[in-house]
Order: structure tokens, then C-alpha cells, then sequence
């Protein structure tokens, strides 16, 4: 249950509506951990060496649902769509998340951020949701696209990238601060919304062991594609918005050019391949 | 399909969460806890605020009842921080608290363990004197029965965690000439105005791990009650402490591992960007061995580890095991911390880089849960069957 949506919601008392807190979801994703090796193995396919960890913002997305459910009450969902791992939900159970969703099926192979996002919504749609909340971008693809995409198919504002949030739970508004080039901005806008989150929000919590041994035990919720409503041909390939063409490495670092003149030769060497080569001068 | 070596998912998840806080509670630190020598409290607190401590106890005292493989997975990766650090936590978790768990009374538990995983009273085991290490049987300090309880007298010597410990399990005899067969263990707590205690001697100054505080502790005719005698029967300490001995080797192989991999990705780093003669160094024939001896070594290391941690959690006697693993890790991890040294040049002996440390840090690995000659020369008896 959520805050009162409902019109016969309002019939609670102030103090009820405390009682039934905020219902908030947060989106996470399990990304490469930075330790992680990544090659380009083809064109169009990445070989990932099997090490993840959530998506630094989606942390601080669900350090910041946290923090509301210890203010008003409530109840924080983890939620992500991996057909394979669900450290991310891990993870937000034992930093206290209340429950974990994957959306698993195998039409999602391949999907693209669009995909995701309606697949994300169509799961939220019936959900008596007060706020949802995810990292302004994941760490792997840096898209920055799912959130904003979540509540354009939902129907409900959104801010992105937002450094700092205050809720008015009777007012049903939240307040919100990003930050814009050379300043900062304040926003204030109706609940339900959704808002992606930016480093300096808060700096998300080390989980207790406790919360780690309930995390490794947890029951994850499975749902499919079928049980959303969604069909193959709203997923996957087949609905592919945007296309990777190919993947490139990054440069590799040049080789260490020895300088072989003597003095004072050398210097004007160098400062040559400084200001042309380097262009650092 | 009985041979399995994977983890499962819920342990690669454990394993990232206590990697994902070392690095940020103690990695941004180990330089300054190194250099400054001293018991770092705030990170203690901090630290002990998650809960670890608690890792292998009953829930009812606050613990969270892992299994021994998961316990393994935290040494490992705690001793990839700061050593000292998990020096000073490892006793607390382990070998502080184990035999008060095991045989200690009810009043005995609250007052005492319950305050220990939560991180509220340091504990430490006091077993080496100035004339006994490797020689349990030569322990001299001596309990002696009286009215309603044993006075306690002797010293002990390179108590990690003593200068601040508030609790101790001792190891005593009731009688020197009984060798073994005498040793026994006490709960003895530090002096305070109103109960009788151990007071602390001299501080040690150690070559590594240097923020875990070591020191001599001091039993001065100190009477303790009966319960505190640790144990269901006289005369079988040295049977009780073997219960552990086990976690403790492969336990030290844990921090083996974890160091020498520091080290040597450290290495891997600094032979990648120098240059000498016109290459990076890791061009070189020679310093590719050291990788390559490196990796053989620790790979079989960690491979033996793990058995061992699994042949303990399901109850498999692995006594010559446990004692194999933990003299290859640590000798791996010698040649790891050794090599690291070379492969930095000069520069492996300034305070700069943080291979010196490493390398001094490793040491205490050596003579913890058995020295190499005494395990070896066990060992070689058994093999060679006389
Ligand atoms: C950092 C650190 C922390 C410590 N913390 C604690 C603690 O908390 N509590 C505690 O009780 N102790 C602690 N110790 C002490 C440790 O347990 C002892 O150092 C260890 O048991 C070895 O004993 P020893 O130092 O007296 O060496 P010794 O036993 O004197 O050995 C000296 C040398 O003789 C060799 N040797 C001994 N016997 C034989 C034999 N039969 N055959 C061949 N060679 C032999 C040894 O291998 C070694 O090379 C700590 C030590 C260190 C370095
Ligand atoms: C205490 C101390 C005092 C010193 N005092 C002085 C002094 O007074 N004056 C002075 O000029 N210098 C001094 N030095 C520096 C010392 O001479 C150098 O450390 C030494 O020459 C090694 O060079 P490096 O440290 O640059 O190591 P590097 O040459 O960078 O070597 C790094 C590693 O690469 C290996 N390596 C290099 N080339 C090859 C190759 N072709 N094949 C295989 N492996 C290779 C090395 O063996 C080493 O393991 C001092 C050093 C120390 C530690």
C-alpha cells in the first residue's frame, strides 16, 4: 500500500497515511565491476570477465529510497531486468531493501534501452508506486536512458540527476535539487515521480553483515515477459530502437619514444613532440 | 560429478560486499595505519558497527553463524587491506573468543562475548611466553587450585590485541613436569579497582602489520573463579586448542593469498610502465617468470585453501591438510612479497611505494599456526611413515 493515490485514499487520516509510509521502487542494474576485464571480441559483441557489481548510482538511488522509508515509513522494492544476475538486488536487499524483482525471459536478449524501459513500466504500471528512483546513468553502457524512459511510458514527471530530495508526504510534492551548468537548480514537482539519481545525493551505506547473510538468502522474485503483458516483438531484437553497429577498444597507449639526441638537440626534440605530437604544450 | 570448484552466486556476492567495504573503510588508510602505529579505533568502531565480528557465533550472542567457507572468504578479502588490521579482527572473530564460546557459562557469555561481537571489549589467547613459542610444553606459567577457584601466575609474551585487551584466554599448566598433558585454558580479565586481573607490560615495536597493537601481559598471583576455567575436563587444553588449529592454518593461508596477490598486482603495475634498456620491464624474460612462478604457485595455493576449508566445514579430518596449505600459502606468498621487491629496483626500498610494505607485513605469516620447520619437520615424519 501505497501513499493515498487512490481518491478514496484520501479519506485516511494524517497520521494513517504516516502509518502507511511510501511505496518506493528503485531501478538497479548490475554493471562490469571496474576491476573487470573487457575485450572486444567481435564487432558486435563484448567478452566481459565475470565480475559485477550495481551501478554506483543505482546505489546511491537506493540509499536514497532508504532514507525516505526511515523518515516516513514504507517499503523499498529493488528491481532490475537480467536474465542472468541479480547482484544488484543482493546488493539492495543488504544495504535493507524490503524486496527484490528480477524480469528474466529469454526474448530480452538483446534488448535495448527503449525495451527495458517499457518492459520496466509495464511491470510498475499496477503498482501503487509513490516514487521510483535509479542512477542518472549505468556505469557500463552510460546511457542514461532507462529512467527517463520508465516515466515517459508511466505517465509521471521526472527529474534527472538530482543531488538532493525532500519529500512532503501530506503535500504529496517532493523537492528536488540538480545541478546545471555553473549553478544548481530547485524543482519541485507532484508525486508520483520519478528522479535519477547523481553522486553527491548522499553517500550510500556499508551493508551490515546481517543484512548481507538476509541478502544471500533472499527469495527473488521471478517475472516474465508473458505475465506483463508484453510479447517478443516489444522486446529483444525485434524491437530494436537503436543499434550497435561496432564496438571499438580503446586506443592503445603509444610506445615510449626514446629520445636519442644529445644536448641541447633533445630538448627542442621534445618540446616539438610535446606541442605536435602530445599537444600538451 | 561429486568435484565442484566453483563458489555460488550468494558467496561471490559475500565476497564482493566485504571487498566493496574494505575498499572503502580501510584501503584509503592502510599507508597511515601502517606509519602511525597505532590501534585505530574509529575504524575499529566503524568496522565492527557491520557486524563481522560475530561471523562464526550463535546468533542468540549476536553472531551470525556462517559457514567455514564463508568465513574464509572473509579473511581473504580483509587481508587485503590493512594486515594489521585483520590481525587485530581475525583474533577477535577467532581464536579470542572461541574457547569462552565453547566453555564459557551463560553469565560468563552475556557478559563477555555478547560485548565482543559487538566490538565493545577486545579479547585476545595468550599462549607464547619468553621461553616457550613453538614448545607449548615448555608453558611455566602456572595455575594453581585454591578455595573456589585457580590463581594464575607467569607471563605472556607477543599478545596481539594485549595492550588493550580486556579479556584473555591463557593458556596455564597445572604442573610443568606434565609437559601437554598439563595445559589448560582460563578465562583471566584485566585488572580493575574491584576484580583481580592481568596488567600489561612492555609494547612491542613490530617490523609489519603494524597497527595491531602486540605486547607482554602480566599474571600476578590473580585469582579467578572456577568458571573461568575453560574446559570440561583438566589437562586437555592442548586437545581443545586443536579444535581450531585448522580454521587457524588455512585462515593464515587466507591472508597469504590475499597479500601476495596485492603484491604482486602491484608489481604486475610498476613492470608494466617501467622502462629500462628501452622496454617495460615486464618484456623481459626474466621478470615474466617471476609472474608466471607467481601464478602457478598461488593458483594451487588457493586451490588447496579451499579444499581445506571444505573438508573442515564438512567435517573431514584434515589435520595434514590444513598444515600443507598453510606452509605452501605462506611460502608462496614469501616468494611473492620477495619478488616484488626486486621487481621495483631501488625503489622497492623507499616508504614511497607500497611494496616495502607488503613485504614486512608478510612476515607475521611465518610463525603463526606452526613454523615451517616445526610443520615441516611433522610433516616429513609423517610421510616418510617412522
Ligand atoms: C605478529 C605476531 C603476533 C603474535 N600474536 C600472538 C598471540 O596473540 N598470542 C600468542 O600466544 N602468540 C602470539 N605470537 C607468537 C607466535 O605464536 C610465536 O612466535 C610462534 O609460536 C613461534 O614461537 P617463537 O617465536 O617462540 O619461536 P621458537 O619456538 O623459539 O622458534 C625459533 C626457531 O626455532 C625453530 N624450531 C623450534 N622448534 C623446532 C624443532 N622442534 N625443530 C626445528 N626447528 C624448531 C622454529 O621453527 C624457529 O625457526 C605472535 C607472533 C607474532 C610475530
Ligand atoms: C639504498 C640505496 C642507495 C642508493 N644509492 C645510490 C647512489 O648513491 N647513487 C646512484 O646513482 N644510485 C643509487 N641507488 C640506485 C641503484 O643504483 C639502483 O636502484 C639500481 O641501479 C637499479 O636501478 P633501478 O632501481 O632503477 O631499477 P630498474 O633498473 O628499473 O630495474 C627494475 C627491475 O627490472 C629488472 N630489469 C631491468 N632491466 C632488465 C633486463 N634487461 N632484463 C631483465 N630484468 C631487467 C631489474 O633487475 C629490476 O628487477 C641506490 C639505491 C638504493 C636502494
Amino acid at each position: 500500500m501505497g501513499l493515498p493515490l487512490t481518491p478514496d485514499a484520501s479519506l485516511l487520516t494524517a497520521s494513517d497515511s504516516l502509518e502507511v509510509g511510501m511505496e518506493i521502487y528503485v531501478l538497479v542494474k548490475q554493471v562490469p565491476d571496474p576491476e573487470a576485464i573487457i575485450k572486444v571480441k567481435s564487432d558486435l559483441e563484448l567478452e566481459i570477465e565475470n565480475k559485477y557489481f550495481t551501478s554506483f548510482f543505482d546505489e546511491i538511488a537506493v540509499e536514497a529510497g532508504l532514507k525516505l522509508k526511515e523518515k516516513f515509513g514504507g517499503k523499498v522494492t529493488v528491481l532490475t531486468l537480467d536474465n542472468r544476475r541479480v547482484d544488484a538486488l543482493r546488493r539492495g536487499i543488504s544495504m535493507g531493501a524490503d524486496e527484490a524483482v528480477q524480469i528474466a525471459d529469454p526474448a530480452f536478449e538483446g534488448s535495448d534501452q527503449f525495451a527495458v524501459a517499457r518492459t520496466l513500466a509495464a511491470y510498475l504500471k499496477d503498482k501503487p508506486f509513490d516514487l521510483i528512483l535509479t542512477g542518472r546513468q549505468a556505469m557500463d553502457d552510460d546511457a542514461g536512458i532507462v529512467g527517463p524512459g520508465v516515466a515517459e511510458c508511466l505517465g509521471i514527471p521526472h527529474v534527472h540527476s538530482i543531488i538532493s530530495l525532500e519529500v512532503d508526504v501530506q503535500g504529496r510534492e517532493a523537492k528536488v535539487t540538480r545541478e546545471v551548468e555553473n549553478g544548481k537548480e530547485i524543482l519541485t514537482c507532484p508525486l508520483p515521480a520519478l528522479f535519477t539519481c547523481q553522486k553527491g545525493l548522499n553517500s550510500p551505506r556499508i551493508p551490515q553483515v546481517m543484512n548481507v547473510m538476509k541478502a544471500m538468502k533472499a527469495q527473488i522474485k521471478k517475472v516474465d515477459l508473458a505475465s506483463l503483458g508484453l510479447g517478443p516483438a516489444d522486446v529483444g531484437s525485434q524491437a530494436l530502437r537503436v543499434k550497435v553497429q561496432k564496438y571499438l577498444p580503446p586506443p592503445k597507449r603509444p610506445p615510449v619514444k626514446m629520445i636519442k639526441e644529445d644536448f641541447p638537440e633533445n630538448v627542442k626534440t621534445l618540446v616539438k613532440l610535446l606541442r605536435e605530437e602530445a599537444k600538451v604544450i | 560429478m561429486a568435484l565442484d570448484f566453483s563458489f555460488t552466486e550468494e558467496q561471490e556476492f559475500f565476497r564482493q560486499t566485504v571487498r566493496d567495504a574494505v575498499n572503502r573503510l580501510i584501503m584509503p588508510r592502510v599507508k597511515e595505519l601502517d606509519e602511525k602505529e597505532e590501534f585505530p579505533w574509529d575504524l575499529w568502531k566503524e568496522f565492527a558497527g557491520l557486524g563481522y565480528l560475530g561471523l562464526r557465533h550463535q546468533e542468540t550472542y549476536g553472531g551470525m553463524e556462517t559457514d567455514t567457507i564463508t568465513q574464509m572468504i572473509f579473511y581473504e578479502e580483509l587481508a587485503r587491506g590493512s594486515c594489521g588490521f585483520a590481525m587485530s579482527a581475525i583474533m577477535q572473530i577467532l581464536m579470542g573468543t572461541y574457547f569462552i564460546a565453547r566453555f564459557g557459562n551463560e553469565e560468563i557469555k552475556q557478559r563477555i562475548l555478547v560485548p565482543a561481537i559487538k566490538g565493545e571489549k577486545i579479547g585476545t589467547i595468550c599462549f607464547t611466553e619468553d621461553q616457550s613459542g613453538s614448545d607449548l610444553g615448555g608453558t611455566r606459567t602456572l595455575a594453581t587450585k585454591v578455595d573456589g577457584g585457580w590463581r594464575i601466575n607467569g607471563r605472556k609474551q607477543w599478545i596481539t590485541n594485549g595492550p588493550i585487551a580486556e579479556f584473555t584466554t591463557v593458556m596455564a599448566t597445572v604442573d610443568p613436569k606434565l609437559g601437554l598433558k598439563g595445559l589448560n585454558f582460563f578465562l583471566v580479565e584485566k585488572k580493575t579497582a574491584d576484580r583481580d586481573g592481568f596488567v600489561t607490560g612492555q609494547r612491542l615495536h613490530k617490523l609489519g602489520s603494524r597497527c595491531s597493537v602486540t605486547g607482554e601481559l602480566v599474571y600476578d598471583n590473580v585469582f579467578i573463579p572456577d568458571e573461568n576455567f575453560l574446559g570440561e575436563e583438566i589437562g586437555k587444553g592442548v586437545q581443545y586448542a586443536g579444535e581450531i588449529l585448522n580454521e587457524v592454518r588455512v585462515m593464515t593461508g587466507m591472508n597469504a593469498l590475499a597479500i601476495s596477490k596485492e603484491a604482486m598486482e602491484d608489481a604486475r603495475q610498476y613492470a608494466n610502465n617501467r622502462v629500462a634498456f628501452g622496454n617495460p620491464i615486464s618484456k623481459y624474460q626474466l621478470i615474466r617468470e617471476k609472474f608466471a612462478k607467481f601464478w602457478a604457485w598461488y593458483e594451487a595455493s588457493r586451490t588447496l585453501l579451499y579444499k581445506c576449508a571444505w573438508m573442515i566445514q564438512s567435517n573431514i579430518p584434515c589435520t595434514n591438510e590444513c598444515m600443507l596449505a598453510k606452509y605452501h600459502a605462506t611460502e608462496m606468498c614469501m616468494y611473492a612479497v620477495e619478488e616484488g621487491m626486486r621487481i621495483y629496483g631501488g625503489n622497492a626500498f623507499c616508504s614511497e611505494y607500497p611494496v616495502q610494505r607488503f613485504w614486512r607485513d608478510a612476515k607475521f605469516l611465518l610463525y603463526g599456526g606452526g613454523t615451517h620447520e616445526v610443520l615441516c619437520d611433522y610433516l616429513g615424519r609423517i610421510y616418510c611413515k617412522d
